[in-house]
């Protein structure tokens, strides 16, 4: 794990590191216009029609038996699509104000609702201000392997973690849920840090938003076939299923690969904001990958871009990344990425290897004093 | 007493039941793109309104007729309504006072600006069956069931809401006393000449004045030196003032306390904006009602603060988007950039921005 050597930039360094950084922020924000509002609109054309291509396909599926099979698979594909594209590249990337520059109340990244269980209002807190504040950072980023898994070896091990390669995959199938309840804190609730009282307040909202979930892909459109209820239950059913493993994936190979670094909470205080983009760096990962890997990832595929640039038009990443790697590589910086089956394959090794106990390695003492001061 | 009841109470049903089934079960934004598709002017909740006819107002000045959906709620006539265009992939919005039309339609008058953005674009590039978004009209300068005589200020394309006014009256048959005053640079930069006589002639208590202060050899003055000897019985008249921020502050200083009643509507022109961060400037908070004195060399975010307000926040160095929101009016610099921003009704991170002039934000 302690493959990676990044150069000890002085505090000089660090400052023109961050200034360049943000000279691509300045030079894209001007740019943005026409071409950005039409890839959006452009992507919630294709949530939109994939969506009723999908549903039409289950029930053409239900109804038609001769073409059952082909048809429901082909409608589980395709709802699966929309459900992807609709939380990723347009739920996540709206959420995050990439859009607000429209002004257009349907695409304002305060008031937008995604198509999950989880409330775009619990999202919009845990993970544009907390996460992408404080990324990687112990005890302040609830990300770090969710409150469930051990995934860096400075978490403190619990014989819990024994079970972690399974937990992870009930986790990964079940992820919309977690999602749902990461802000209500359910572990200081078991520990009696929390009072029922309060929890009963933070989940209604929450029941809310899974009950209008349920109703729709669980209810409603099956109820609508009639007596042929079940392949639509079971094509919706998987559909989730499939949007929650995808992203799943694609989230813990943002954070989670083998060169992924956690932070101790000291090394934020009073950081800089060059600082502050090496810290991003450090913590996140790309994935190598066309033009499709980039879209159904919700350009998640640029995790380092997306971490130093939260607010700019996902669709911009691909060229800014090119920039960003340039910059990397001048200032000795180690510029995380690899094929999908590489960084999810090392995300697998980290839940396995620090299910059992394990130590930090000589890494961060080469790389903290360059996060704290340069 | 005065008692103004909104349009928006009258003509607003109750929605027949199968638009309320439908506001329950789908988002607009699900509505909307499959109705949009059918219709461009079918949506769910947003009033909308369709480009149906242009003409030329005067030598720079276009006149757009627009049909508005069924959301739109009405306006008395003075009123203005937010116009929201899409120039750019943005949404840019824009005060205009419409005057209705027979057929319900809306009647705007757009004066092309140099540097003006959505003003150049209605007045020369927008076309027949675009569509653009409407809001709910808003403004005090409306008239009650009995008023004053009035004197009526406009300058340039504050003569808009005079024109819906002095219709309203002239369809009453002029119940009052009223005497326009209507300044512009040349005689080719007025609008609605022929309708406004046409209306002096047919009544008789209506006395339309134009003043031109850049034609000639003799221009007309300005305002603040006008003479108004001619207006009977002025300290008895309501005012009502439109035009550029310095026509209504000129109006204001002369006759505010020197008559009935002074309204007045303003519209400023793009003024290049003080840079640097000295000084205070007037924050007014819409929603909360209040107004505060902040520094210009202070994030909004940290002078609100200051102040005891808590707006709400996250990281503070403008990655999160929870603090951003909506600016009405005034221009703010961006404390990473510098770069100015006067956009109206457009969304303004406070953690790192900083008033340049006056602002109303939506908080």
């Amino acid at each position: 794990m302690s493959r990676v050597r990044n150069r000890t930039l002085s505090s000089a360094e660090l400052q023109a590191f961050g200034d360049e950084l943000d000279a691509i922020r300045a030079r894209v924000t001007a740019d943005i216009g026409e071409s950005d509002a039409k890839y959006i609109r452009k992507i919630v054309a294709s949530v939109r029609w994939c969506g009723v291509a999908g549903r039409a396909l289950l029930f053409l599926g239900a109804f038609v038996h001769s073409v059952l099979i082909p048809a429901w698979i082909a409608g589980v594909v395709l709802l699966a699509l929309s459900k992807i594209l609709e939380n990723m590249e347009l739920g996540h990337n709206v959420m995050h104000g990439q859009y607000d520059w429209m002004n257009d109340p349907k695409l304002n990244g305060h008031t937008y609702e995604w198509d999950i269980v989880a409330t775009g209002d619990n999202w919009r807190k845990t993970h544009n201000f907390q996460h992408h504040t404080y990324t990687n950072v112990r005890g302040m980023d609830d990300d770090i392997g969710y409150g469930l898994l051990r995934i860096f070896p400075e978490q403190r091990w619990r014989p819990f973690y024994l079970m972690q390669p399974i937990i992870a995959m009930v986790f990964m199938v079940l992820f919309q849920w977690g999602v749902a309840i990461q802000e209500l804190r359910v572990g200081r609730w078991f520990a009696g840090k929390k009072s029922t009282a309060q929890m009963r307040k933070d989940f209604r909202p929450v029941r809310r938003k899974m009950g209008r979930q349920l109703l729709k892909d669980y209810v409603v459109f099956p109820l609508l076939a009639g007596p042929f209820f079940l392949p639509v239950l079971l094509g919706n059913m998987l559909a989730n299923t499939l949007r929650s493993i995808w992203t799943f994936i694609i989230i813990f190979c943002g954070h989670f690969t083998a060169d992924a670094e956690v932070f101790p909470k000291e090394s934020i205080r009073n950081e800089s904001r060059g600082h502050w983009y090496l810290r991003q760096l450090r913590g996140s990962s790309n994935i190598a990958g066309g033009k499709l890997l980039n879209v159904l990832s919700g350009n998640l595929s640029h995790q380092i871009e997306h971490h130093f640039y939260p607010d700019l038009p996902a669709n911009r990443y691909a060229a800014i990344a090119v920039e960003v790697k340039d910059i990397c590589a001048r200032y000795g910086q180690h510029y995380n990425t690899g094929s999908l089956p590489r960084q999810f394959g090392q995300v697998i090794w980290r839940i396995w290897r620090h299910a059992l106990p394990s130590r930090p390695g000589r890494k961060l003492r080469v790389t903290e004093p360059a996060l704290q001061g340069g | 007493m005065r008692i103004v009841v909104p349009m928006n109470a009258i003509l607003a049903p109750r929605p027949l039941w199968p638009t309320r089934l439908a506001r329950r079960v789908v988002s607009p934004a699900l509505f909307d793109f499959w109705a949009t598709r059918l219709n461009p002017l079918w949506t769910l909740e947003q009033p909308l309104a369709k480009l149906v006819s242009r003409s030329q107002a005067s030598r720079d000045a276009v006149t757009l007729v627009l049909r508005p959906n069924r959301h739109w709620q009405g306006i008395q006539p003075g009123q203005h309504v937010n116009v929201g265009v899409e120039i750019d992939g943005r949404r840019l919005v824009r005060s205009y006072s419409p005057t209705v039309l027979e057929d319900g339609n809306l009647a705007i008058t757009v004066k092309a600006i140099v540097g003006g953005l959505v003003s150049s674009h209605l007045a020369r590039d927008a076309r027949i069956g675009d569509v653009v978004a409407l809001d709910t009209a808003f403004g005090d300068m409306v008239l009650p069931g009995k008023s004053a005589d009035l004197l009526l200020l406009a300058a340039g394309s504050g003569i808009t809401p005079m024109r819906a006014l002095l219709r309203s009256l002239a369809a009453r048959g002029m119940p009052v006393k009223v005497d326009l005053m209507y300044w512009a640079r040349s005689h080719d930069e007025l609008c609605f000449v022929d309708e406004l006589d046409a209306m002096a002639v047919a009544h008789p208590r209506l006395h339309v004045r134009y003043l031109l202060t850049r034609d000639g050899a003799e221009p007309d003055p300005h305002v603040d030196t006008a003479p108004l000897d001619a207006i009977a019985a002025l300290a008895d008249r309501r005012v009502l003032a439109c035009g550029p921020g310095g026509f209504v502050q000129a109006a204001r200083s002369r006759l505010d306390g020197q008559v009935a009643q002074f309204d007045a509507e303003a519209f400023s022109l793009p003024t290049a904006a003080a840079t640097g961060d000295e000084g205070e400037v007037q924050v007014h908070l819409a929603r909360s009602g209040r107004t505060v004195q902040l520094s210009r060399g202070q994030s909004l975010l940290e002078g609100l603060e200051a102040q005891g307000i808590r707006p709400r926040h996250g990281c503070r160095m403008g990655i999160c988007n929870t603090c951003a929101c909506g600016r009405q009016s005034g221009t703010t610099r961006q404390l990473l950039t510098g770069d100015l921003s006067s956009e109206p009704s457009s969304q303004v991170r406070l953690c790192i921005s900083a008033p340049s002039t006056d602002l109303i934000l939506d908080l």
